[in-house]
């Protein structure tokens, strides 16, 4: 593998040491509109080079370039323009308008087109649009801003992932994430986390979204396909921001705000309701007499010292919260270029609480991107993220009695959070003082990611484009934590402490030959081939153990008692070549794509290793044909349709092996075990994915958007198949069952007003999504097999995961007793769980309809922008409910409820939610009552800003000097009355272990209100 | 000019092609580390690669789902022995009876064990390294393993104590064979293949290996098969296997002195075999013992399993076996107490054969076939402070059975293979009522799991 690695390197270092002599020399001028009028941000590139600027707020450029090369400079909005380098050292450019006001180059993945090349599905969000949303982890900031792309946050707890699914879900037990691509190159997303029970740490939370130029999402095979086997669930492209000739630029981007939570969320009894609540509990269950008895009888016994206290309320929701918790960021970058080179040098800052004590998010991180024109031919290009995260995580993703956001339900109300000198009250019990642990305890993540992304082309010859690409994504990470030995948890073992690390370190190379040939004006194609090797390799280990000396101590080395140590070593590896080919006739009037890509991926076996995806795609642009060029509407309309194989392998690696494990131990001795059933014919899963679509320009662009229309099947499923549990294992991966999703998007937007002073435009999407299982594997005597839990079921010709359980028929007036319907529908109703049926309660958790709507409004200087979103068609089921919802003994004697539970039985007659309390302990029954329709519509940010006019600046140096403010989350509207918490729910399957869409006790969104302030000089 | 322009294109173009291949990917160059596993074909080479899986099944036993805990948990739940407070949510569905095809259990753990258990029985001794007596008689130990788990998913999901006819369950016998989708046996023909697999193990096996207490030895195969035989009343069969293992002279009743305090140390003289736990294991709050005690007296952990107060009224006040017991939560809460008693990690072995189990299935046996009971049910009251019995009757002996073995998962068994009616308790002790013999619901429901996977396989009556 070394000496692969040395000749991967081998071109990159040719390329590097080679010199060429050109005569290259240095360009000059300005460029402007129509009216005369600077044009600031015209792109000019050297034709057949990679090399390119940009005009600087006067419309001014600086460009190294040779005499006979062609500069084409290009402008949203106007029609581009070529010019060939002569003698002079000057060239000044006056732009016309162009009715085809889409011509925009946007990155697509290996290469970047114009907008009018475009065949496939594919939006682009830029830097604007993506600040409104201030977040450590990028990707949150594209809800509502892109048609057919759903994002749930599994958290708020500050640096947690969220679960984005494009055109739905593709698979049932393999991966649904899509692949995320910085600046050309795939990278690692997900969460870095070791322990599952602690708040998630987001590998994406490790950029900063102020160093982001824009995110191109690709939606559709033919703008996907060209990622082989990953990219079935569509690909996000994230491009940092570069240098641009001329005067250095700095910035300086500051925001500072506040934070509580979005939505209230349930709200615990009173100690006084819980008494009510519990004495008919005790006397329903004939212990005592009457509801009086009891509650004597409790105010003697539990509620005793409550009682000669003056009845205090706890108010554990109070006690835990953190109250206007503090949001910053602030960000410092310099850019610029001269003389054949570009930069981009960056630092940032963020910080975020969250809204409880005992969490917070802190990054620190740089950026330094470079490009360097060795010689007239030769163009180095370094592009470098780097950043150190630190998050205080706590136990979050189930019902862990430690956390501070589970406190308000599970400590009872009569436990009081402080003691009278304000320390927190060292309670005994089951349920110890989380205010004292989030003080005494830890629990933190700790994240340093760097990114490294390294470039050399060489235009060799006319057309020719020789590149070499190689990067470096290196993540180390760092998790601890420690229980103090004097309260708590630790304290029967004198403390206990644990910690682990992993570095997780991704290599890719690629090797690229580019080739334009213009045959005429008319006949113009672009061909591409591609070499590509990624590794991935990830070194774990960690140890635990309890029994400290003494309480400060919290290192492994100081414990008495190690209980474990564990490591591991992954690794996978993927080579590929890849030809794509792009053919653009008559100027972009029809547009032909074809890729292919061949793919070996070292999670199959040797005889399927290698996979073949490919895409054909084609558009017409009509507005350029003659019938429709001088039309006075019409400014841009495409017709555009694609079909394509890709692939998705996102399963855990060694999956096709059978395989007897060793990291069991018994009696102190090591032990082997069956670990892995195998499977020698494990392949790709893959993906057939039809597009077509419709772009449009209208009245002059003031109405334009676009519309689409996809069916993808997915085939040859990546399934954990459940097996007979006699063979020893509960599952084995086989390619088999099929899915499909269908559905269209909409994306139109409307510039209503746009002159000198003003501009208003509204933009909106909205997108439909349908998913079906097609096929399910059966076994000898044919019968599908289903997969079913508590909760869902998988079976063909119904949503993967599917909600699946009996259904609540209400409580029984006459007998305050929790009914269900027998056969699962209508009809015959009983109050014996075990014998009502399971059945499909319609939909899953994932949404069939999002939408997304934008408002910006400008008037001279003050600017008002707004997004919102709108994900609706799903169902979230609410976990813990035994224990927090249902008026039995856990809620009313042990925990606490929430104060819905007063709605409860008391009388014949009561036409009630919750059934007649009771002390006992019920099992688990879960059923449509605590399912919930998921529809909800938030305010995602809304923005009032002033920008000081650029006459006022002048005289005090600056260029841009903006003020905003800034609201997150300010408002959400739920469908569903019941549905207490926030419907914005973790979808995951986790490869098919876990019921996606239950609600946890997670932290809720967080409302936020910043100030900012932009300045340029 | 042009000449050298083509020149110098075809020069490059060799350079990138050239380059294009040294760097091409193989097949092979794809090929993934396995750093901790290894290729279960070809890995099995010498006899100590048995002893590791041997070693490894012996882990699925420990684990939580299975003897860790639930299995003695969920038959102490469902006994006249204790109920379920709920403290912490857990054992309330088994002990009031509510469960259902979703409501977990051994099945999966225990059919683990037999798939581990059948690579080791099916691999042919001779082709390997290594001591070929030894591989034997580790196969020996395999197939008391096989009987073991066969014998645990018998008693819990059989149908000989509800009204589904003669259901048993599955017998598996080879790992990755034939018929991946079984159906199930009868009850005679596991309970016939549990005593195969012992006669089997018991000729293959040589004591002079048996070196550790934790892992099963070459009288377990006895000591099991009296169980078995006691279980469904093969009472000849349990006369002579109990005295196989009585006469080894290998082990021996534990002293009233001593009784108690053995449950705080490992391999005592009367354990036949017990699971290994230790420190490092850190069962935590998944341990046995933390779900049948608080970690302080108050309420707090877990501590779900409560003893029902009048067990304590079994016990005369001089038998050392009442010290088992003792009160938490203010002296409100009866409680195991003595076994299994390092609470907060779970680092106690868990004995799941003894001696004095053999001598009371002996007495019972003896009873059965007209032998002389009494003197081995006087053994264990003259060794726990109790006063002698003047007879022996079947219900002595039930009585103390119940007593000696109280906390340890076999009183449930003992109820159903003598046909009694179980009471039930709700978290506050409160009577829910009796489920009378037979019944449905002594029989755990098959998993929904393997109904979805397999549909050969027949669902227990009345789930």
């Amino acid at each position: 593998m070394r000496a692969k690695l040395a000749w991967m390197l081998a071109p990159f270092l040719v390329l590097c040491m080679s010199f060429s002599y050109g005569q290259e020399k240095t360009i000059s001028g300005s460029v402007t509109d129509q009216g005369g009028l600077p044009l600031p941000g015209v792109s000019i590139v050297v034709v057949g080079t990679s090399s390119g600027t940009q005009t600087d707020f006067d419309g001014n450029y600086v460009i190294s370039a040779s005499e006979g090369q062609v500069l084409r400079f290009s402008y949203i909005g106007q029609k581009t323009v070529e010019r060939t380098v002569g003698t002079s050292t000057t060239v000044n450019v006056q732009m016309e308008e162009d009715a085809q006001a889409l011509e925009e180059v946007v990155v697509t993945g290996y290469t970047s087109q114009r907008r009018s090349d475009i065949t496939g599905s594919v939006v682009k969000v830029d830097s604007e649009k993506l600040g409104e949303i201030i977040t450590p982890s990028v990707d949150q900031a594209l809800q509502g801003n892109v048609s057919g792309l759903t994002v749930s946050a599994t958290s708020g707890t500050p640096g947690s992932t969220a679960n984005i699914r494009i055109r739905g879900i593709s698979s049932v037990t393999a991966g649904n994430e899509p692949l995320y691509v910085i600046d050309g190159v795939p990278v690692n997303s997900g969460s870095v986390g070791t322990d599952g029970a602690y708040s998630s740490l987001s590998a994406l939370a490790g950029i900063d979204q102020t160093n982001i130029e824009s995110i191109t999402v690709l939606k559709d095979a033919s703008a996907t396909s060209q990622y082989g086997a990953r990219d079935s669930n569509g690909v996000i492209l994230i491009t940092t921001k570069s240098g641009r000739a001329g005067k250095t630029v700095f910035s300086i981007n500051s925001s500072y705000g506040f934070q509580n939570d979005a939505i209230t969320g349930p709200v615990p009894l009173t100690a006084a309701q819980r008494l009510e609540l519990a004495s008919e509990a005790y006397f329903n269950d004939g212990i005592f007499g009457s509801k009086q008895d009891a509650m004597d009888a409790l105010l003697a016994g539990p509620y005793a010292e409550w009682d000669a206290n003056g009845r205090p309320e706890a108010r554990w929701d109070r006690a835990v919260a953190n109250r206007d918790a503090i949001i910053q960021q602030h960000s410092f970058s310099a850019s610029g270029g001269g003389e054949g080179h570009t930069f981009f040098a960056s630092l940032g800052y963020m910080q975020q609480e969250a809204t409880v004590v005992g969490s917070e998010f802190e990054r620190i991180s740089g950026s330094l991107n470079f490009s360097k024109d060795l010689t007239k031919n030769i163009t180095f290009s370094t592009n470098n993220q780097a950043s150190h995260m630190y998050q205080d995580a706590y136990l979050e993703t189930s019902a862990y009695f430690e956390s501070p956001r589970t406190a308000k339900f599970f400590l009872s109300p009569l436990l009081t959070p402080f003691n009278p000198d304000g320390t927190p009250n060292q309670f005994g019990g089951s349920t110890p003082n989380p205010l004292y642990l989030v003080e005494n305890n830890v629990s933190d993540n700790r994240l340093t990611r760097i990114v490294t992304n390294n470039n050399v082309t060489w235009d060799f010859a006319k057309g020719f484009t020789f590149g070499s690409t190689f990067n470096v994504d290196l993540q180390l990470y760092n998790f601890r934590t420690y229980s103090n030995p004097e309260y708590g948890y630790g304290e029967p073992t004198s403390g206990d402490a644990s910690q682990y690390d992993r570095t997780n370190v991704f290599y890719v190379f690629q090797n690229y030959l580019d080739y334009a040939l213009e045959l005429n004006e008319d006949h113009r194609f672009d061909f591409k081939v591609l070499q590509e090797y990624q590794a991935n390799r990830r070194y774990f280990v960690g140890g635990a153990g309890q029994s400290f000396a003494d309480g400060g101590l919290q290192n492994l080395d100081n414990l008495g008692t190690p209980t474990s140590i564990n490591s591991s070593f992954n690794d996978w590896y993927v080579g590929a070549y890849l030809g794509m080919v792009k053919y653009s006739a008559f100027d972009s009037r029809y547009v032909l794509d074809l890729s292919y890509r061949r793919e070996g991926n070292s999670r199959f076996s040797k005889k399927n290793r290698w996979g073949n995806f490919w895409s054909v795609g084609a558009a017409w642009n009509l507005n350029k044909e003659s019938f429709l060029a001088d039309s006075e509407w019409i400014n841009a309309l495409k017709l555009r349709g694609s079909y394509g194989v890709t692939g998705n392998a996102l399963i855990d690696t060694n999956q096709f092996q059978s395989l007897i494990g060793f990291s069991n131990d018994y009696a102190g001795e090591g032990a082997g075990y069956l670990s892995t059933f195998g499977n020698e014919d494990l392949t790709w899963e893959t993906s057939h994915t039809l597009d077509v679509g419709v772009d449009f320009g209208l009245f002059n662009n003031a109405v334009s958007g676009s519309f689409a229309y996809f069916n993808r099947d997915s085939k040859d499923l990546l399934l954990q198949v459940p097996l007979s549990r006699t063979t020893g294992f509960t599952s084995q991966i086989q390619n088999i069952g099929e899915l499909n999703n269908k559905g269209f998007e909409v994306d139109i937007n409307f510039n209503i007003i746009n002159n000198d002073d003003m501009s208003l435009s509204l933009g909106g999407n909205i997108s439909k999504v349908k998913n079906e299982i097609t096929k399910l594997p059966t076994d000898p005597n044919g019968v599908e097999s289903t997969i079913t839990t508590v909760r869902t079921r998988i079976e063909s010709g119904h949503p993967a995961y599917a909600w699946y359980m009996p259904t609540w028929a209400g409580v029984n007036p006459d007998t305050g007793q929790e009914e269900w319907y027998v056969n699962g529908v209508d009809g015959a109703t009983t109050n014996n769980f075990n014998d009502a049926e399971a059945v499909f309660q319609g939909g899953n958790a994932v949404p069939t309809t999002t939408a997304g709507l934008n408002l910006n409004f400008s008037y001279k200087g003050f600017f008002l922008n707004a997004t919102g979103y709108y994900a609706g068609g799903h169902k979230v089921y609410e976990g813990w409910h035994l224990y927090l919802h249902q008026n039995n003994g856990y809620p009313l004697t042990v925990y606490n409820g929430y104060n819905t539970l007063l709605d409860r039985w008391q009388q014949p007659g009561d036409n009630v939610r919750y059934g007649a309390p009771t002390t006992g302990g019920e099992p688990w029954q879960r059923h449509s009552k605590f399912l919930y329709d998921a529809d909800f519509i938030r305010l995602r940010a809304l923005t009032v800003g002033y920008d000081v006019p650029s006459k006022a600046l002048e005289n005090v140096g600056l260029t841009k000097l903006r003020f905003f403010v800034r609201g997150n989350n300010l408002l959400t509207w739920v469908k569903d009355d019941n549905l207490l918490y926030d419907p914005e729910v973790d979808v995951d399957s986790q490869n098919g272990t876990v019921d996606p869409g239950e609600i946890g006790l997670e932290t809720p969104p967080a409302r936020s209100i910043s100030l900012g302030v932009n300045i340029n000089f | 000019m042009r000449k050298r322009m083509t020149n110098k294109f075809k020069y490059i173009l060799s350079v990138v092609a050239v380059l294009s291949m040294l760097v091409a990917c193989t097949t092979d160059s794809l090929d993934p580390t396995l750093a901790q596993s290894k290729n279960a074909e070809g890995s099995i080479t010498k006899v100590d690669n048995l002893y590791s899986i041997l070693k490894g099944a012996h882990n699925v036993l420990t684990g939580a789902g299975y003897y860790g805990r639930d299995m003695i948990a969920t038959n102490e739940v469902r006994s006249d022995n204790c109920f379920s407070n709920g403290n912490s949510g857990r054992f309330t569905t088994q002990g009031e009876f509510e469960y259902n095809s979703n409501t977990g259990f051994m099945w999966e753990e225990a059919y683990e064990v037999i798939a581990n258990a059948n690579v080791i029985i099916n691999t042919d001794v001779t082709t390997l390294e290594g001591d070929q007596a030894y591989g034997q008689h580790l196969q020996g130990a395999a197939l008391i393993l096989r009987a073991l788990a066969h014998y645990d998913l018998l008693r819990v999901y059989g149908q000989q104590h509800a009204e589904g006819g003669n259901l048993g369950v599955p017998i598996v016998t080879e790992f990755k064979g034939e018929d991946l989708y079984p159906s199930r046996n009868t009850i005679d023909e596991v309970k016939t293949a549990i005593y195969n697999d012992l006669q089997t193990a018991f000729g293959m096996m040589d004591s002079s290996y048996d070196s550790s207490k934790t892992i099963v030895s070459k009288f377990v195969a006895k000591a099991l098969e009296a169980r078995v035989a006691v279980y469904f009343g093969d009472w000849d069969r349990a006369v002579s296997a109990s005295e196989e293992v009585i006469g080894s002279g290998m082990y021996s009743i534990i002293p009233a002195g001593s009784f108690v305090d053995s449950w705080k140390s490992d391999g005592g003289a009367n354990v036949l075999f017990e699971l290994a736990f230790s420190e490092a294991d850190n069962q935590g709050p998944n341990a046995l013992s933390y779900i049948y005690r608080y970690p302080a007296d108050a309420p707090g952990g877990y501590g779900d399993l409560q003893v029902v107060d009048d067990v304590i009224d079994l016990f005369e006040a001089t038998d050392v076996r009442i010290d088992i017991l003792g009160y938490q939560d203010g002296g409100t809460r009866l409680r195991n107490m003595g076994k299994y008693p390092d609470t907060p990690v779970g680092a106690d072995n868990i004995p799941l054969f003894r001696y004095e189990e053999v001598v009371l299935n002996y007495a019972e046996a003896l009873l059965e076939t007209g032998g002389d009971a009494l003197t081995q049910l006087n053994l264990i009251t003259s060794n726990r402070g109790a006063t002698p019995y003047v007879s022996a009757t079947k219900d002595n002996i039930l009585l103390e059975r119940r007593k000696e073995l109280m906390f340890e998962g076999f009183r449930f068994d003992d109820m159903m293979r003598t046909g009694m009616d179980v009471p039930y308790w709700g978290t506050i002790q409160n009577l829910l009522g009796t489920q009378s013999y037979p019944n449905n619901l002594f029989a755990y429901p098959i998993p929904i799991g393997e109904l979805n996977a397999n549909s050969n396989m027949e669902p227990n009556e009345g789930y």
